[in-house]
């Protein structure tokens, strides 16, 4: 019982970073409807400009934080201003692929600036563990679970206390409404972008701080981890990417216990797609989403 | 008399197709005008144009003499314009009170906005019954009243509106265009598209004929007789064509 | 030469998997699962030509049926999702399929050496061309033949009632469905050419690359599936062809002199290409223009989308 447990901790650890991850993609995909496959390359850009100063001068670690949160907001608005902003509605697949696009450039743009494999990163609590009994736990990984609560409430107060929220809950019901409201929707949503991107660096400082390392693989791995989650979860909600993120490092820790690390991915990956097949909706999804989804006008995901 | 809103000109085209080929009219001050023709005469498309949600080609219009062509429709809410959209557009997922917070959005006197709130539950009591039941909950007529409410909240000089009536049923049609005339009594000027032309003559102080992107006919009710004026709104006279 | 017999060889293999995309796309769904057909043509025709002992031939075809089989097997549950869904799930769907090879380790013993997929390490030495003594030459007709074979397909489909149906479901589902279009049994239609075409184009991949591994298989390459038809235009099975021209030998070869820089401007150059034609650089306009110039002669043609090569 205690392996079965200290695994199922051991996943909700690694999954408090997946739900980091999900809530920045579900802010953008619940204004936008898109994917924005750049999300992972854009907190890379971030992660190695802050790299970058960390081998090269030293810097205080809250200076490294603060450097890769503001190089991935910088990148995400790069982002949103060429593949999201110009690209009209109905063209979800077009920005999909410019952002695929971008996703090369943000990568090779990281790689020019450090082009070895991986280098160090500056940890929180220097990798320690705790006892708790029979259990041991990361200190670095609960700042984590701490952080991304803190976030999620943050952001639910954001969406449904404040006026910005107030704009972009109505844009993602109706923009056409919203503008004629006088919601000044391309702003609205740059904003929501630049937003989801923060999070998304402070996601990618702290996995990479618990890591203690940064490679070449973050761009690639926060995407597909962040998405994973959030699909899991439910689309576009925000206590649907905590479920999804923790349900997702529980499920990998899981089978890698039963199987070997090499099945752990597969898993993810297996549950997913029957998860998506039998409640397309994801966990927390309703079936409001599920009816808004892909229905005549609402989602057009091609371009012909 | 003056006017508030002045339109010249006016092209507006869908890709190749011109909804709108050269549309001049004027709203006067403190009155009703009525645009009225048959489906596919281009009213919703001039209305969007005012409201910057589609971008003339060439054209301009005029709020007391301001430029609104080319501004957004954020800005053109700004400067005191509020549509209240074809099919009434509420946020279905949000409450009646959020409706209402995000007509006032630009707004920055949340006191007053408050107390305009309330002024809204006043005049429209079943608003005030239902403030935090989601729109998509509310029948159509009461729906039409949040969306009306909802423009209102900005303040406006200028109230357009885009067939209220659609969809109602005729006690409910009544209800709003008695809200119309008393609006305009308080002094809000409102520009008005309809295909109820017997309801829209009877609250209107000028009327124009729209057919196929142009305006075919301006005058006051009673110019016309009124069975001729809607055979022209209804049928179009075809008169234009080409 | 051989450079560009290389490259030609690129392209072909790359039209195949665009087209698979294609069919699919024309249903107005867009398929991440396209890279892992293509891993499972890859595998199959391999394993066929190099443990089994079979000719290419029908080994490339064993390899089309088994990954239009499993595009058919997998279509079913996943067209009960639309949109953004089918595109995660059919991305789920392609990882999965490149996770298993990556796991999967099938290895016999041949004389000295063993043979056959080596897990993470990939899956060396299908020698059937060197083998039978084809030349660079030879290999590259035999890519084009199957290019061409699919292709004149394609076109011939897309102008006979077949392709009117897909284009009508991609366009409006429920009004094809008012008109009496069985819509999934289109759909799983299509996503089965698909799969069958992208199997076809991986059985070649193995063997003129000769040395398979799932990373090659990966999102990235599920994703250039997409972009070769949604940069191309979704008006003529041409436009995928410029569009992997334009990919592979513009941007990835003819940029290849910029080393590291490439890919800073190929993103760019893609996204320009994306807004500058946003419904690709063969779209239904220009096919209407190059018309009128057969026609009239008198027209110039659309300079643009040529110069785009």
């Amino acid at each position: 019982m205690i392996p079965f447990i200290q695994t199922t901790l051991d996943g909700l650890m690694v999954g408090s970073s997946y739900g980091l991850l999900a809530l920045g993609f579900a802010l953008i995909f619940g204004v936008m409807r898109r994917l924005n496959l750049s999300y992972g390359p854009s907190i890379m850009i971030g992660a190695y400009l802050g790299t970058l100063l960390y081998i090269k001068f030293g810097p205080p670690t809250y200076v490294v934080a603060i450097v890769a949160v503001a190089g991935s907001v910088m990148a995400g608005i790069y982002v949103e201003r060429l593949c999201f902003a110009p690209l009209g509605v109905g063209a979800g697949v077009a920005s999909m692929v410019s952002s695929f696009a971008i996703w090369m450039q943000l990568e090779q743009a990281s790689l020019l600036m450090l082009p070895r494999h991986s280098y160090p990163f500056p940890s929180l609590t220097g990798g320690e563990l705790w006892s708790l009994g029979p259990f041991v736990v990361r200190p670095d990984y609960l700042i984590m679970l701490a952080a991304m609560l803190a976030m999620s409430a943050a952001l639910t107060l954001l969406l449904y206390r404040t006026r910005f929220g107030l704009g972009l809950r109505a844009i993602v019901e109706n923009s056409l409404a919203a503008s004629l409201s006088g919601i000044d929707v391309e702003r609205t949503m740059l904003k929501a972008f630049a937003l989801a991107s923060a999070i998304g660096g402070v996601a990618g400082f702290l996995v990479l701080s618990a890591n203690q390392q940064v490679t070449a693989m973050l761009g690639m791995w926060a995407t597909l981890k962040g998405l994973i989650a959030m699909m899991i979860g439910g689309l576009g909600s925000i206590p649907g990417a905590i479920v999804g993120g923790l349900a997702l490092g529980v499920i990998e820790a899981h089978s890698q216990n039963l199987f070997g690390p090499q099945v752990r991915d597969l898993a993810a990956y297996a549950v997913l797609f029957v998860l998506l097949v039998l409640r397309p909706g994801g966990i927390l999804g309703t079936t409001a989403v599920r009816r808004g989804m892909g229905q005549r006008g609402g989602d057009r995901w091609t371009t012909t | 008399m003056e006017a508030m809103l002045e339109i010249a000109d006016v092209v507006t085209a869908y890709g190749k197709i011109e909804a709108l080929k050269g549309v001049s009219l004027s709203a006067a001050k403190g009155r009703i005008t009525c645009l009225l023709g048959p489906n596919g005469a281009g009213k919703t498309t001039l209305m969007m144009s005012i409201a910057g949600a589609l971008k003339p080609r060439q054209g301009s219009i005029r709020l007391e003499g301001s430029e609104l062509v080319g501004l957004s429709p954020a800005r053109i809410v700004g400067n005191g314009v509020a549509l209240v959209p074809e099919n009434r557009l509420v946020f279905p997922q949000m409450s009646v009170r959020e409706n209402l917070l995000a007509g006032a959005y630009q707004r920055n006197d949340s006191g007053e906005v408050t107390a305009d709130i309330e002024r809204m539950y006043a005049r429209f009591p079943r608003l005030k019954e239902r403030r935090e039941q989601l729109a998509g909950t509310l029948s159509g007529g009461e729906q039409q009243m949040l969306a009306v409410a909802r423009a209102l909240m900005s303040r406006p000089r200028l109230l357009l509106m885009d067939e209220p009536s659609l969809g109602l049923a005729p006690i409910v049609v009544k209800e709003i265009f008695g809200i119309i005339a008393e609006l305009n009594r308080e002094g809000v000027t409102i520009f008005l598209v309809e295909q109820n032309a017997h309801l829209a003559l009877q609250v209107a102080h000028h009327f124009y004929l729209m057919e196929q992107g142009r305006v075919t006919f301006s005058g006051n009710p009673g110019e016309l007789a009124e069975d001729e004026v809607i055979k022209r709104a209804y049928l179009g006279t075809r008169r234009s064509a080409g | 030469m051989d450079f560009y017999l290389g490259l030609a060889q690129i392209v072909g293999v790359h039209t195949l998997l665009g087209l698979s995309a294609y069919c699919v796309l024309l249903t107005g769904q867009v398929s991440l699962a396209q890279a892992g057909f293509f891993a499972i043509g890859a595998y199959v025709a391999a394993m066929l030509t190099v443990l089994a002992g079979w000719h290419i031939v029908p080994a490339i075809a064993a390899a089309s049926f088994v990954a239009g089989a499993t595009a058919c097997a997998v279509s079913f549950p996943a067209l009960r999702v639309k949109g953004l869904m089918l595109v995660v799930a059919t991305l789920a769907f392609g990882e999965a399929v490149r996770l298993f090879f990556f796991n999967f380790d099938y290895q016999v013993a041949k004389g000295e050496v063993k043979i056959g997929p080596a897990g993470g390490e990939g899956f060396r030495q299908i020698r059937f061309f060197p083998e039978n003594g084809w030349s660079t030459l030879d290999v590259l007709i035999f890519i084009w033949l199957f290019v061409a074979l699919v292709m004149a397909g394609l076109w011939w489909m897309d102008r006979s009632r077949a392709g009117a149906v897909l284009r009508a479901v991609g366009e409006d589902e429920v009004a094809a469905q008012s008109a009496g279009i069985n819509v999934t049994a289109v759909k799983v239609a299509a996503m089965t050419v698909g799969g069958f075409i992208a199997g076809l184009g991986g059985g070649i991949f193995a063997h003129y690359t000769a040395h398979i591994e799932h990373a090659q298989f990966g999102v990235a390459l599920a994703t250039f599936a997409i972009a070769y038809p949604i940069l191309g235009g979704l008006s003529s099975v041409f436009g995928t062809l410029i569009a992997v021209v334009f990919v592979q030998g513009f941007l990835i070869e003819g940029l290849r002199f910029l080393g590291d820089w490439r890919n800073l401007l190929f993103g760019g150059l893609i996204l320009l290409a994306m807004n500058v034609r946003p419904r690709g650089l063969i779209d239904a306009a220009t096919i209407a223009a190059v018309k009128r110039m057969r026609t009239s002669n008198k027209e110039p043609g659309n300079a643009r989308t040529q110069g785009a090569e």
